[in-house]
């Protein structure tokens, strides 16, 4: 059993690719219950009840990303889609298989990131900075330009959970961006933010793929995918349907979901 | 881990003169209440049994403020461990640094007590900063697998609280290990804080040196729980990301 505190990312380059998956497969086991507890272990034991069940979030994916190129992932929800980014990002060791990572990756999951909703926007900037292997120095470069980006200001020294959800997304990009990632993962993060906001991060998102880094942007904006990626890989049951051109791929996963083009389905990133 | 601790304690107003002072209030407050109930029930002994309260009490908060802190660390760091992918072994030790770094001013509060009282200097007292090391040893694998057991079984923290008392009782903390009835002495092996208070009690309290056997006893316990803590800790992390 491979240990998290054991990952590492590859150091040899493969020509142009940034990440290799080979054979990948994710299964867990989790409780039945929403919050595990004794007492409703107790209970379903006393009850000869079934304790958990086996989710197969990924089964035999195989994908190279490279560099200079946007990669979209859709599907459903469910479809392991995060599984997926969280395996390449080191947070989830895969069961089966194997992920190289050729590069340093930064990752924007969800909303916040890993911010600490207690600590201010300043503690949360340094906090992750130094999670993701900067020294203060090279950080405190870097602040003003974060805060800027983010456009957020005095509020910096405010307690995050005193933020509104699009003040948190936009900090949230500003750090992963700053941390010069060579691969960028987004997964449905930019959704919150307000018009401004959007542009300037897909403005960034367009620089960083001129700047011969990869991404990799989970959304359900299909509009957006269609706009920013040069491939798209589609998603369902942890396995791939289809990977390819965007237009060709969104047409398909929507002609799967029995919808047409709507607002609702080319929802904005 | 460090930086974490900081920002932690930072964002509980620590850095702040009154934080500090509330750091300092809240500990002797304690050990004032517990003295009276020494006074109350009759219990014998001047002021070498009030350096013992408040001396013993204070590494006595040390450990068990790590382990319950430390419990909720996995739980409540869920952002950090569905996003970033880091050892997950940092938020239990992190959440030890910031008991640490609250029980050191009571260690000043401690020797003004001791100088106040007019215990004994010596240099046997040069144990201490072993023991603490010791206390920090064991606060760390009580913190990890109390973590651990908290993913799992999350109203396992309810249960804390009752948990402590209950180690609090059984440990030299409101009695010295000499108070001991003879049928008791088997606390003094069952229970792993025990010898850590009670060579602590003998090097600050006494000016004493302590019993090596006792420390040894301590050390084992220490080195037990951190073998199976970690062992249980590192070979289910993987699990963390779909458990919280």
């Amino acid at each position: 059993m491979s240990s998290l505190s054991a990952s590492k990312v590859s150091s040899a380059p493969a020509l142009d690719v940034a990440v290799r998956v080979k054979d990948l497969g994710l299964v867990y086991r989790t409780t039945l219950d929403k919050r595990p507890t004794l007492k409703n272990r107790l209970h379903r034991i006393t009850k000869r009840r079934r304790q958990t069940r086996i989710v197969h979030a990924i089964q035999g994916l195989n994908l190279d990303i490279h560099y200079g190129k946007v990669l979209g992932v859709i599907g459903t929800n469910g479809a392991g889609k995060t599984s997926l980014m969280r395996m390449i990002s080191g947070i989830i060791p895969p069961t089966s298989g194997r992920v190289e990572v050729y590069g340093k990756v930064s990752t924007m999951l969800s909303l916040g990131v890993g911010f600490n909703a207690k600590l201010t926007g300043r503690d949360n900037v340094y906090l992750g900075g130094l999670a993701a292997g900067m020294s203060r120095d090279e950080i405190d470069e870097k602040f003003d330009e974060i805060v800027e980006f983010a456009g957020l200001g005095d509020v910096i020294d405010a307690p995050m959970r005193t933020y509104s959800s699009g003040m948190y997304s936009r900090l949230a990009f500003a750090v992963a961006v700053s941390l010069d990632p060579d691969i960028l993962i987004i997964d449905e993060a930019l959704s919150t933010g307000d018009a401004r906001y959007k542009v300037k991060s897909l403005q960034r998102l367009q620089e960083m793929r001129g700047e011969n880094r990869a991404l990799i942007v989970v959304s359900h904006a299909m509009k957006t995918l269609k706009t920013i990626c040069d491939e798209v890989l589609w998603l369902d049951h942890g396995k791939v349907m289809m990977r390819g051109e965007p237009t060709e791929v969104i047409k398909a996963y929507r002609e799967f979901l029995h919808v047409g083009t709507t607002p609702e389905t080319d929802e904005d990133l | 881990m460090l930086e974490y601790a900081r920002a932690d304690l930072h964002q509980r107003q620590y850095g702040t003169a009154l934080g500090q002072l509330w750091l300092i209030i809240t500990p002797l407050a304690l050990a004032g209440v517990y003295y009276l109930l020494l006074i109350i029930i009759g219990a014998k002994g001047g002021p070498e049994r009030f350096g013992h309260l408040t001396g013993t009490l204070f590494l006595f908060y040390l450990i068990t403020n790590s382990i319950t802190s430390g419990a909720k660390s996995i739980t409540s760091g869920n952002r950090l461990i569905l996003n970033s992918a880091f050892p997950r072994l940092v938020l239990p030790i992190a959440e030890v640094l910031i008991a640490l770094m609250r029980f050191l001013p009571t260690l000043l509060v401690y020797l003004a007590i001791h100088i106040i009282l007019g215990l004994p200097f010596t240099v046997q007292m040069l144990w201490a900063p072993l023991l603490i090391a010791l206390s920090l040893f064991f606060a760390v694998s009580g913190a990890i697998l109390a973590s651990l057991i908290n993913v799992y079984f999350r109203d396992a923290q309810n249960l804390l609280p009752y948990f402590t008392r209950t180690v609090l009782y059984l440990s030299p903390v409101l009695y010295t290990s000499a108070d001991l009835d003879d049928r008791l002495r088997f606390l003094e092996v069952i229970n792993p804080i025990f010898p850590i208070l009670d060579s602590w009690s003998a090097v600050m309290v006494r000016g004493e040196a302590p019993d090596l056997s006792t420390v040894l006893l301590a050390l084992g316990w220490s080195l037990a729980f951190f073998a199976v803590g970690t062992y249980l800790f590192l070979t289910r992390e993987r699990e963390f990301a779909v458990r919280i």
